[in-house]
C-alpha cells in the first residue's frame, strides 16, 4: 500500500484528506505536517511515496518546500492540494518545480484518489 | 468544483499530459512578449530604458507602462499601441496546445465549450456597491463568489442584504480573517453565528454531526472555508488580469461591541441572512 504524507496548516483539511486516503484501501496516511519545514522533516522520517501538500501555509509555504523536497528526495511524488490551484501562475510554477499535479480546493474525494492512482 | 484555468481543466480531465501543458506554456512564454519587450520590439524604447524604469520601480509603486510614461520614455499613445499589440498577438494556452500537437483545432473548440459549462457556476453576477469604491469589480466578484461558495460548498439557502459601508464590524460568535495583497490591499472577514459555525464544520469535514468536535477544529473549518473562497477569488482575479496574493487565515473573537474599522480603511459589509437567529456577514476592509 502506498504511503501518503499530508501537509496542510488546516486541521480540518488534514482530517478530510486522511479520511479519503485511509478509507480508499489503496493508500495509507503516514502523518500530517503543518508547514513546509515539518514536511521536509517528516519526509525524511516516514519516507512516503506521495506527498499531498498545501501551498498557502504559515512559516515555510508549499512551493518553497517543494523546491527542497524535489532536490532532497528524487523518488517522492508531490501533489499540491490548494485553493490557489486556479491561479494560472501558481499552477504553472508548481508543475515547473516538479509537482506531479495540482488539485484545487474544494475537492471531491474521487478526484483526489484518481490523481493519486495515476502517479 | 473550483475556479480553474483552461490548462488545469485539461490536465485534470486527462485530456492533455502535464508534460504537454508545460511545453505549451513554454511556447507561450517565448511568444507572448512582456510590455517592455514589446515596446522594444516596436522600436519605441531600448533595454536600457527598461532597466532605468525597473530601478525606479523600487521606490515607486507603479506598473511599468505607467512609469515609462511618467518618466517621459514612452508617450501615452505609444503605451496604448503596445498594449493593443500585446492583446492582438497574445497566444492563448489552447492555441499553444494545438501548436505543440497536444490537440487539434476541432478538439480545442469542443474542450473550450466543455470548460465554459464547467465554469458556468462561477460566472460573476452584478452586485451593487456603494458609489466610488476603488477596484469595485474585484469586490463585486469577491462577494459574488462568496455567495456561490456558500451555496455550493455549504449547501445553504440564504438572502443577501444590500452592501453598505460601515464604521464598526458588528459582533458575532467568531470571525475568520484573511489578508489580501497585490492588486489590492485588504482584509477579507467572514463572521458566523454559533449555529452557522457548526453548519460550516459539517460541510467542510463532511460529517453528519460535529457535536463532539473540539473548538479548535470548529474554528479551523471556518478558516478553511475562507481560505477556499479567497483562493478561488485569487483565481478569478487572475482571469481578470489582476494579481491577488493571500495569507493564511486567522480567527478573531470580537467583543460584544464589535470591531472598529482602522483609520484609513473603508469597510464594506455584506449581510447574509440564513435563518432566524443565524447570521453571517462578509466584511471587506479595504485600505484607502
Amino acid at each position: 500500500m502506498k504511503k501518503v504524507l499530508v501537509v496542510d496548516d488546516s486541521l480540518s483539511v488534514a482530517r478530510q484528506l486522511e479520511k479519503i486516503i485511509n478509507e480508499s484501501g489503496e493508500f495509507t496516511c503516514v502523518g500530517h505536517a503543518k508547514n513546509g519545514a515539518e514536511a521536509i522533516k517528516m519526509n525524511h522520517l516516514e519516507n512516503p511515496d506521495i506527498i499531498c501538500m498545501d501551498m498557502n501555509m504559515p512559516g515555510m509555504d508549499g512551493l518553497t518546500a517543494l523546491r527542497s523536497l524535489v532536490v532532497l528526495d528524487k523518488e517522492v511524488k508531490v501533489v499540491m492540494v490548494t485553493s490557489l490551484g486556479g491561479v494560472g501562475d501558481k499552477f504553472t510554477e508548481a508543475l515547473k518545480l516538479g509537482a506531479k499535479n495540482v488539485i484545487s480546493k474544494p475537492f471531491e474525494s474521487e478526484n483526489v484518489l484518481q490523481i493519486l492512482r495515476e502517479l | 468544483m473550483a475556479v480553474k484555468f483552461f490548462g488545469q481543466f485539461l490536465v485534470e480531465k486527462g485530456i492533455v499530459s502535464r508534460e504537454a501543458l508545460l511545453k505549451a506554456i513554454e511556447l507561450q512564454e517565448q511568444k507572448n512578449l512582456k510590455l517592455g519587450e514589446m515596446a522594444v520590439s516596436m522600436g519605441y524604447i531600448t533595454q536600457l530604458d527598461i532597466d532605468r524604469a525597473h530601478n525606479a520601480q523600487f521606490s515607486k509603486d507603479m506598473k511599468l507602462g505607467d512609469l515609462l510614461v511618467e518618466m517621459g520614455i514612452l508617450t501615452i499613445n505609444q503605451l496604448n499601441e503596445v498594449i493593443t499589440r500585446q492583446k492582438n498577438t497574445h497566444l492563448y494556452i489552447g492555441e499553444a496546445l494545438v501548436l505543440v500537437g497536444a490537440m487539434s483545432s476541432e478538439q480545442l473548440q469542443q474542450y473550450l465549450d466543455e470548460f465554459k459549462i464547467d465554469q458556468a457556476p462561477y460566472v460573476s453576477e452584478r452586485i451593487e456597491l456603494p458609489a466610488g469604491v476603488e477596484n469595485g469589480r474585484i469586490w463585486e466578484m469577491t462577494a459574488d463568489l462568496t455567495y456561490k461558495m456558500i451555496t455550493r460548498v455549504l449547501d445553504l439557502q440564504f438572502r443577501p442584504e444590500k452592501c453598505k459601508a460601515v464604521t464598526t464590524l458588528e459582533s458575532n460568535y467568531m470571525m475568520a480573517a484573511l489578508d489580501m495583497s497585490g492588486s489590492v490591499d485588504a482584509r477579507y472577514i467572514l463572521s458566523v453565528s454559533k449555529g452557522l459555525q457548526k453548519t460550516v464544520a459539517k460541510a467542510i469535514l463532511r460529517e453528519e454531526s460535529v457535536d463532539n468536535e473540539s473548538a479548535e477544529i470548529l474554528e479551523d473549518t471556518v478558516m478553511e472555508f475562507v481560505n477556499v473562497v479567497c483562493g478561488n477569488v485569487a483565481a478569478k482575479a487572475s482571469q481578470m488580469g489582476e494579481i491577488i496574493n493571500i495569507n493564511p487565515p486567522v480567527t478573531i473573537h470580537p467583543s460584544a461591541d464589535g470591531l472598529p474599522v482602522p483609520n484609513g480603511h473603508l469597510a464594506l459589509c455584506f449581510p447574509i441572512h440564513v435563518s432566524v437567529g443565524e447570521k453571517m456577514d462578509l466584511f471587506l476592509i479595504i485600505k484607502q
